[in-house]
């Protein structure tokens, strides 16, 4: 499980970020005393950092400069100043990521994944029973047979192969599919999903996306 | 200041000295003085006369002349002093020394505002970013609790006029604040689509993107803003059926548009002229929609800073476009190999 450490001053905000990221399957610690954040995050093994900006007595970017001399943790800034300097100063520090305040939770999530998934350089070759899936040309192959994945298709089921298991909210698929430039209304994702359906029913795979009424879809195991 | 003013302005002067000519050609006669004396004193006391006029008006004439041309070709009138040469007599003197002092006092005063208008724009952009801590922290304890998304929207919005507020502040300042940089259209329409996503799909308008994918040398945080405002009101002013948002960007030769279409109420005609008026809202039912017309001022206020163009074309019951226009710059590519 994914360890991330949250840097941010603002307790209630900092807790509230612990729950979010609990809530999607992330480990994530707090810190309260900043006088020794530097050796703290030494200390630790985290595998992405949350630093805010603004922080009691010492500056993040500051902080991101020190940390980058030692390590070399994905480090997402999060900053309620939306200024593009600040971003660029940021970024040549070695940021991997400038998220501004107040932040879409959903989104700050698909940022987070990203990052993290950019780190672990996880290449591995997605499965699903007995179907390979291959996101770049938008298939799903099996022995026997072979199937096409509209774009929409496929962003929607690495959404649910990624989070199988555990019920997606229709809102999150729908955040996923707008983060990837493709702005569907409420029609065209129920159709997709339902086109999505007999095309795994086609893989032999029926029933494997289950509806869960009011709360979103899973898909089994 | 020509012989005439100068004539007219000492024609005082000229009576005393014509009077007092007078009364001692007067008092000569009365004492029997010879003809030829007369003449000599009159024409002595005239030359020397004409002589002071001269020397005065020549002296005076190419002060002022040189004042008044400095005066009508200087930008910043008060900058007067600085270009004036020391003058040679008293009232110029005087003049100069006055100017001066009003300058310095004025100078002084301006600052004092500028102090007073920085130190109120730091306050305020400092107090935004404090806001945003718990604008923040309600979002995620909404979305942790996972509480209905109308709160959310009302958050949003309250998010949004913290922007309008932010942005004011940074199109009024002087300095620049803003960073020119190439930005792809694609990522500022994606993060803007973002944002405006629940209540889009809520008022299911249908939001189309096409042919995006262009680099604009801007700041993109700034046209971020811009969009946003632009969408907002697209949102704010759609129909209830089958309404939508296009966008649409094309590059030309030497410029890329950004096209910013909607089928909603649109704007009357007589309205269209003044879009960009501070606080002005318009008639066409706006009223109601909670406007504070400081959307669209502020956003031409940060266009013209950014040195884009807008335009708004729109027909009421109909639709509304909206385009930005994005110069090409030569040398940012010649710079750039």
């Amino acid at each position: 499980m994914p360890k991330i450490k949250i840097v941010e001053d603002d307790l209630s905000l900092a807790k509230e970020l612990k729950e979010l990221l609990e809530n999607a399957g992330l480990e994530a610690t707090i810190t309260t005393d900043f006088s020794n954040i530097l050796e703290e995050l030494k200390r630790e093994q985290n595998d992405l950092i949350l630093l805010d900006i603004n922080l009691p007595k010492l500056n993040g970017e500051t902080l991101l400069q020190q940390i980058r001399k030692e390590q070399n943790t994905p480090i997402i800034m999060v900053t309620s100043k939306n200024n593009e300097l600040d971003e660029v100063l940021s970024m040549s520090y070695g940021a991997d990521d400038y998220i501004t305040k107040p932040y879409n939770p959903t989104i700050l999530l698909l940022r987070i994944e990203a990052v993290l998934k950019r780190s672990m350089n996880n290449q591995e070759t997605l499965n699903y029973y007995n179907i390979k899936v291959i996101p770049q040309k938008g298939i799903l192959k099996s022995d026997k047979n072979e199937i096409i994945l509209t774009k929409n298709e496929m962003i929607i089921f690495l959404y649910l192969l990624q989070n199988k298991g555990r019920i997606v909210t229709r809102d999150e698929i729908m955040t996923d599919l707008w983060n990837n430039n493709e702005y569907i209304n409420d029609n065209a994702l129920t159709v997709n999903i339902s086109r999505l359906r007999s095309k795994l029913k086609e893989m032999n795979l029926e029933e494997k996306i289950e509806t869960r009424k009011g709360q979103g879809y899973i898909l089994h195991e | 200041m020509n012989k005439k003013e100068f004539i007219k302005d000492n024609i005082s002067n000229i009576i005393i000295r014509i009077i007092t000519l007078i009364i001692i050609l007067l008092i000569l006669f009365a004492f029997k003085v010879t003809l030829s004396a007369i003449l000599a004193i009159t024409f002595i006391y005239l030359c020397s006369f004409l002589i002071e006029v001269i020397i005065t008006y020549y002296k005076k004439i190419s002060f002022y002349n040189d004042f008044k041309t400095k005066l009508n070709n200087l930008d910043q009138k008060y900058l007067i002093v600085e270009t004036l040469t020391e003058p040679n007599f008293l009232e110029g003197k005087i003049l100069t020394n006055s100017l001066y002092e009003i300058d310095k006092s004025m100078i002084e005063k301006i600052n004092e505002y500028k102090k007073k208008s920085e130190d109120f724009k730091e306050y305020v952009e400092l107090w935004i970013h404090e806001v945003k801590l718990p604008v923040s922290a309600l979002t995620l304890m909404l979305h942790n609790k996972n509480e209905d998304k109308k709160l959310q929207e009302q958050l949003s919005r309250l998010d949004n006029y913290l922007e309008q507020i932010l942005y004011y502040v940074r199109s009024e300042n002087a300095e620049k604040d803003y960073l020119i940089k190439p930005i792809n259209l694609r990522k500022v329409i994606s993060n803007i689509a973002l944002k405006n996503k629940d209540i889009l799909l809520e008022k299911k308008i249908d939001f189309i993107v096409s042919d995006v994918d262009i680099e604009v040398l801007t700041d993109s945080k700034w046209l971020e803003f811009i969009i946003n405002q632009i969408i907002d009101n697209s949102i704010k002013y759609s129909k209830e059926q089958n309404a939508y948002i296009k966008i649409l960007a094309k590059e030309e030769k030497n410029h890329i548009d950004l096209a910013i279409y909607d089928n909603g109420i649109g704007i009357k005609e007589e309205d269209l002229p003044r879009v960009f008026d501070k606080t002005y809202t318009g008639s066409n039912g706006r009223g109601n929609k909670n406007s504070t017309g400081m959307g669209l001022y502020i956003v031409k206020k940060l266009i013209n800073k950014l040195g884009h163009k807008i335009n708004i074309k729109s027909k009421e019951n109909e639709f509304t476009l909206v385009k930005i226009t994005f110069i090409k710059n030569d040398y940012y590519k010649v710079a750039k190999k």
